[in-house]
């Protein structure tokens, strides 16, 4: 059932007409919008992006609390986030996001707990300033090791006006300069997780970046020192990304933020470049070290070893003949590796299709892991991505793709059943329904509790993940055999 | 709950709003009506008269200390006034913090859940001077008030209040029962005052219900915290409440669904009666040094 | 290079590596690490008494706590009804966050929509969210009723959805006799037990009372038949079924009153079933006629119980029933409120159940556990430890109140084996820590955040509650029910003997004890 490609874009074409079709008018001319198929001359996918999701509709998107508390400033692991509001979001966020580290949580690290302010009513006719306080008192008295304290907002604080900087940096002035950072991620502000990245990303800036007083670096600066930005340390991502950088004679001073410290934050200006794997979730403040301490930063890929040994040298090319020296060495060192891992998996893999649904980098990223073992992406699409991420996108996808923004229940579930992939990979909403469907899927979010899936360790694992879900024999038991024939 | 009238007072800040809701309902119970009055208003000034005290302890502040409103009773908020009128306030923050208008939410959610209207002929909201959000907006849902009363002045704020209120009013009377049941006007003594309420009424599709001379009892009355039916049983000025209490008495089902005009045609309307001279369009803009050189 | 194409390495055993193990020491230089001393002394610090007594002062701050908000309750009561879609109105992240949760504990697909309020609508109020959102709702997902709760964003902006669900209907975005039930669920009131038991009122006020005055209201002509109703439980797929298992046995002519086992367990067979079993809608409508309600979880059914009375039931509160007395009290109520007798068969049941605690109960009798969860699970759970002669140490609920404080005091006075036991309403799981730390116990029940405490204090877990994301499928088998008590009882009984074994196995020098029978 192969279909050349006009036949493909032409079906794919027919997908959307019908998924469309559903839609109350208004909605289908705004959902119309968000779906297309990528034709492969032109500079991006041809979607509108970053707009308000639609009532109703079941969008997978999630709010900018969980862009800050949940993705950037969550995984900081020696400083305490407060998720400030009533106790929902940071139960229903509490250490599901597998952001590793290495600490004895409760007491020199807090990333696996929940801290909440738990408003009642009280505090919201009232206010909830007072609360907060007290709170950061009761924090410095239970957990005096904590090198910080964010204020995550949750949605009544911004609608009853609480003064939460304020209350900041009284409390900082009492405890001897400390960094507490108040961040006004409500979840109504935006349209996703999107702009809760960037407000925390401000956060950074304003409250520890641009705080007054000297915070002394505790290290001699190398000229081969680099900070990983955008890695949150999924599964332990950040560090099979990190012992390739350190292997190739870098020295890496932060990680941005999966099993980062505030130190870390603060360490990062002596950077001589930071390389960036989530664009989306923290372009900003990469963007202000260029402008600020004239840190220049790149984007790489650690999805699957051509995409690794592409960014190994383009993050080398920032270096002298020591590093490009090392990338060779390091990408020569895992070639065998990398050729066992194919050679096992490639041909049980080889034109498996994937259709993918993520967040920030992934939809994009990776494409080059599956083309790694013969397998072809033809679908994808951001929940909360912008322009410059569907610009991004046609650098990996082929002609043909099914692109969709801000996908919703209804049309995913549909276009997986039209385009009929050996695999989905999405988050934990989309998960089950798709394996009621008796579609393979993975998890893309949390790697389906494994991991890491980043440098080529993380290769290996991905690898044999895909393979576990595609040729999992369950697949064949879906239908009762006296049922067969349907 | 048969028979139980719900009505509610609005109107501009400083209009005397509580001072004509508390005498009105004082003369509704001297009727033999069983009155509650349910404070709206953060101020809590809305039951002084009845219960002769400075301000109640509200629901709102009890149910801080004790934890949550869950844990009150309905006693702990409740006082017995004048004529056996009940009384809560449901109070609120301090003015530039928290949520007055999730405040009023929780207390009127909370009387309802206790039972507090049950024996009651009449409940009566005061509300604070605007509708500024879906809070204050609590007591003129369905199934909540039935006719708003709206307290106004021939001063020109008062009348644009009037008019928002209206606004407010009709969003909820297509999706619910709530009725303006008239115009009551305070008088401030302003130029035609009385023809001035009466046409705001009329364009409102509504009536001028009554129109309350001004008199100095009712000062006096204040001063001792009391309403001029209990303190001068006998004045005029309490006749004149008796008079309003029984008009609204007898105003049961007639309310309208009002027709807020814009304000263009609030302006015409004051030009009309000479409250507000026309604009010369010429002068707009301009600064004092600009308009010596024309 | 530690990786492996033959054997993949997971992240358990690759980060073991000594490659990885030099690279988090190295890391240490940059991160401004306490040093190992000053660490080392904090962590015993939070082990004593000092720390406990200072944890237990805290007024504001709440750490890790055991219970969730109202709107996630809304979403499970609503999704029990047959084709019902939730609609919770207000910010869209949080609906996000319910569907993740009830996959994660039921690895089943969550169907929820949001009106996704923006800054626009906190400004200017939610009302073409609800316009625009029920009509797209009902248009992509077909369902027999929308059940609208609100997040805590619309609670505080005060949108008023009786007035919104008018207008909508009235601008055709449902038609006007569509059931859309609703009810306000403030995040910051109550809890999730909370959400469960408006969202049920609102439901059956909705159907009995005139869908919102849209009609008459139903006027009750009595039937015989039994209302139930489960309350929020991690358990519904399992318990529901053995309920229905029982009533069928007896007889008895039922109606569920919110039944998820379908909608939560539904089959991998090819086709995703977006709405699957649940109560009818024309059932929960019939079921104002009913004899009694009967609920299975008194503090998740508080209001729902008060309204069921005010409409001429019977009714009969329970809290989460486990073991023998306590289902012994459940059936007879059954079995009077319907005049159906206990079977034989069921007769049986208990039976065996008595049978294997008589077997077993001396590896738990005297052993002393803590435990924690929601208000009716912690009731139950105690009413059955006493039963097995065990000792109940700490009793905690983030969302327990006075009352549940009272009852749970009730039940362990009642017993020799409660003496000594002490309750803790509205404390969290930090608490706990200190509790276990300060008077160790044998055991800890609780959910999967219950592993932390495992992991800190060395207090071995056995997992009851909600949520369970760490273990699977648990949610298919009762704890209700002589056959939901043996499952607890061995669910108990496995990890006794998991521990024994564990702490016996050291050859040489434990492994006496390490016996082949037990």
């Amino acid at each position: 059932m192969d279909l050349t490609l006009d036949e493909a874009k032409a079906r794919n074409a027919e997908v959307i007409t019908e998924a469309l079709s559903v839609y109350p008018d208004k909605t289908a001319k705004k959902r119309a919008k968000h779906l297309n198929v990528y034709e492969g001359d032109k500079p991006d996918c041809g979607v509108k992006s970053n707009i308000k999701s639609v009532p109703g509709v079941m969008t997978i998107r999630g709010c900018a609390y969980a862009g800050s508390k949940g993705v950037v400033w969550g995984p900081i692991k020696d400083m305490i986030h407060i998720s400030h509001g009533p106790v929902g979001c940071g139960q229903y966020s509490w250490a599901a996001r597998r952001n590793y580290y290495i600490g004895v949580t409760g007491v020199d690290t807090f990333v696996t707990m929940q801290f909440t302010s738990d408003f009642q009513e009280k505090d919201i006719v009232f206010g909830g300033d007072k609360k907060l306080d007290k709170i950061v008192d009761e924090i410095q008295a239970l957990f005096p090791l904590n090198h910080g304290i964010t204020i995550q907002s949750e949605c009544p604080i911004g609608l009853i006006g609480d003064d939460i900087e304020a209350v900041a940096k009284k409390k900082s002035k009492e405890y001897d300069g400390k960094t507490i950072v108040p961040v006004r991620c409500e979840g109504f502000r935006g349209v996703s997780q999107s702009l809760g990245h960037h407000i925390a990303n401000d956060a950074v800036r304003d409250w520890v970046f641009e705080r007054p007083g000297d915070r002394p670096v505790s290290f001699e600066s190398t000229a081969y020192d680099v900070a990983i930005i955008g890695d949150y340390n999924i599964g332990g991502d950040a560090w099979s990304s990190r012992i390739l950088l350190e292997e190739m004679g870098l020295r890496v001073i932060a990680q941005w933020s999966g099993d980062g410290s505030l130190a870390e934050l603060e360490n990062t200006p002596k950077a001589k470049l930071n390389i960036l794997h989530c664009y989306r979730s923290m372009n900003y403040i990469s963007r202000y070290m260029e402008e600020k301490f004239g840190i220049p930063w790149v984007e790489y890929n650690f999805f699957g070893p051509s995409k690794v040994a592409e960014s190994l040298r383009a993050i080398a090319s920032h270096f002298d003949d020591h590093i490009k020296e090392g990338a060779e060495r390091v990408i020569a060192k895992y070639q065998p590796l990398m050729d066992a891992v194919i050679a096992k998996y490639k041909p049980r893999l080889q034109g498996k299709k994937v259709m993918l649904y993520v967040g920030g980098l992934r939809p994009r990223h990776v494409i080059g892991a599956y083309e790694d073992l013969g397998m072809e992406v033809i679908g994808t699409g951001y929940e909360f991505g912008h322009n410059d991420d569907y610009q991004r996108t046609t650098h990996y996808v082929k002609d043909g793709t099914l692109i969709y923004d801000d996908v919703t229940g209804y049309e995913f579930e549909k276009f997986v059943d039209r385009l009929q992939p050996d695999l989905v990979g999405s988050g934990i909403k989309e998960k089950y329904v798709f394996q009621k469907m008796g579609v393979p899927f993975r998890q893309m979010h949390s790697w389906d509790y494994s991991g890491p899936y980043h440098g080529y360790d993380g290769f290996a694992i991905f690898a044999r993940d895909m393979d576990m879900a595609i040729n999992n024999p369950v697949w064949g038991l879906a239908k009762a055999p006296w049922n067969a024939e349907q | 709950m048969t028979g139980l009238r719900q009505i509610a007072f609005y109107g501009k800040g400083g209009i005397g709003k509580s001072t004509t809701s508390q005498n009105t309902l004082a003369a509704l119970a001297e009727m033999g009506q069983k009155i509650l009055i349910v404070g709206c208003d953060p101020k809590a000034d809305s039951t002084r008269l009845i219960l002769h005290a400075k301000a109640q302890d509200t629901i709102l502040s009890l149910a801080a200390a004790a934890g949550s409103v869950e844990d009150l009773e309905l006693e702990d908020v409740m006082k017995m006034g004048y004529r056996d009128i009940r009384c809560v306030e449901s109070g609120g923050p301090e003015p530039g913090v928290g949520c007055a208008g999730r405040g009023v939410i929780t207390s009127i959610n909370f009387l309802e859940e206790e039972g507090a209207y049950d024996g009651a002929d009449y409940v009566s909201y005061d509300v604070l001077g605007d509708v500024v959000c879906g809070g204050f907006a609590m007591p003129i849902r369905e199934n909540k008030a039935q006719e708003i009363y709206i307290v106004m002045s021939g001063e020109m704020m008062a009348m644009y209040a009037a008019n928002n209120i209206s606004k407010g009013i009709l969003k909820y009377a297509n999706s619910g029962g709530v009725r303006l049941g008239g115009l009551v006007c305070n008088e401030r003594q302003t130029d035609k005052e009385y023809e001035l309420a009466e046409s705001l009424a009329k364009k409102l599709n509504s009536k001028l219900i009554h129109f309350v001379p001004r008199d100095n009892v009712v000062q006096h009355a204040e001063l001792r915290r009391m309403t001029v039916l209990e303190y001068a049983p006998d004045s005029k000025q309490a006749d004149e409440y008796r008079t309003l209490a029984r008009k609204i008495h007898e105003n049961v089902g007639q309310g309208t669904i009002p027709t807020p005009i814009t304000m263009d045609e609030l302006e015409d309307l004051l030009m009309e009666h000479g409250i507000m001279k026309a604009v010369d369009e010429s002068i707009v803009g301009k600064t004092a040094a600009e308009c010596a050189v024309a | 290079m530690s990786q492996n194409a033959d054997k993949v390495l997971d992240h358990f055993s690759l980060f073991r590596s000594q490659e990885y193990v030099d690279m988090f020491e190295n890391k240490k230089a940059f991160e401004n690490a306490v040093p190992v001393a000053e660490l080392q002394s904090a962590v015993d610090w939070t082990k004593t008494r000092e720390y406990r007594d200072l944890n237990f002062a805290r007024e504001a701050l709440v750490v890790n706590p055991a219970k969730a908000c109202q709107p996630l309750g809304a979403v499970f009561a609503a999704v029990g009804f047959e084709g019902t879609l939730p609609f919770v109105h207000g910010s869209q992240g949080c609906v996000a966050y319910y569907r993740s949760h009830f996959s994660r504990h039921f690895k089943e697909p969550t169907s929820c929509v949001s009106s996704s309020m923006t800054e626009d609508a906190a400004v200017f109020g939610g009302l073409n969210n609800m316009i625009d959102g029920l009509a797209n709702a009902y248009n992509l997902y077909k369902p027999k009723m929308i059940a609208v709760s609100t997040t805590c964003m619309a609670e505080v902006i005060g949108d008023d959805l009786n007035a919104f669900i008018k207008t909508a209907k009235e601008k055709g975005s449902v038609p006007a006799a569509f059931d859309v039930p609703f009810t306000h669920t403030p995040a910051f009131v109550g809890s999730h037990v909370t959400g469960y038991d408006n969202t049920m009122r609102s439901i059956l006020e909705h159907f009995w009372d005139g869908k919102a005055g849209t009609e008459p209201p139903l006027v009750r002509e009595p039937r015989d038949s039994i209302n139930l109703i489960g309350g929020f439980d991690g358990y519904a797929v399992g318990n529901m079924r053995e309920v229905k298992r029982l009533f069928s046995l007896m007889g008895v002519n039922y109606t569920m009153l919110g039944d998820n086992s379908d909608v939560w367990d539904t089959p991998t067979d090819g086709h995703f079933r977006m709405y699957d079993g649940g109560t009818k809608l024309e059932d929960a409508a019939a079921a104002v006629h009913a004899k009694a309600t009967i609920s299975m979880q008194e503090f998740c059914t508080l209001k729902t119980l008060a309204y069921a009375a005010k409409k001429g039931h019977e009714v009969a509160a329970f809290n989460h029933p486990i073991g023998v007395a306590a289902t012994d009290r459940f059936l007879m109520e059954v079995a009077r409120l319907s005049g159906r007798p206990i079977p034989e068969e069921i007769t049986r049941e208990r039976g065996r159940l008595v049978d294997a605690i008589a077997d077993s109960s001396a590896h738990i009798h005297g052993k002393k556990f803590a435990l924690y969860g929601d208000p009716d699970l912690t009731l139950g759970l105690t009413g059955f430890l006493l039963e097995l002669g065990a000792e109940p140490v700490h009793i905690l609920a983030s969302n327990g109140t006075p009352d549940w404080e009272a009852r749970v005091h009730a039940l362990l006075d009642a017993s020799p084996f409660g003496k000594g036991c002490h309750v803790y309403p509205g404390r969290d799981l930090w608490h706990m820590r200190s509790l276990l730390f300060t008077e160790p116990v044998d055991f800890l029940i609780g959910n999967t955040y219950g592993k932390f405490l495992e992991r800190d204090t060395r207090t071995p877990l056995i997992r009851i509650g909600f949520p369970i994301f760490d273990r699977h499928h648990h949610h298919r088998y009762p704890l209700w029910g002589y056959q939901g008590a043996m499952n607890t009882l061995v669910k108990i009984l496995d990890k006794v003997f998991d521990v024994t074994d564990a702490d016996t196995m050291i050859p040489g020098k434990t492994d006496y004890s390490f016996d082949i029978i037990r």
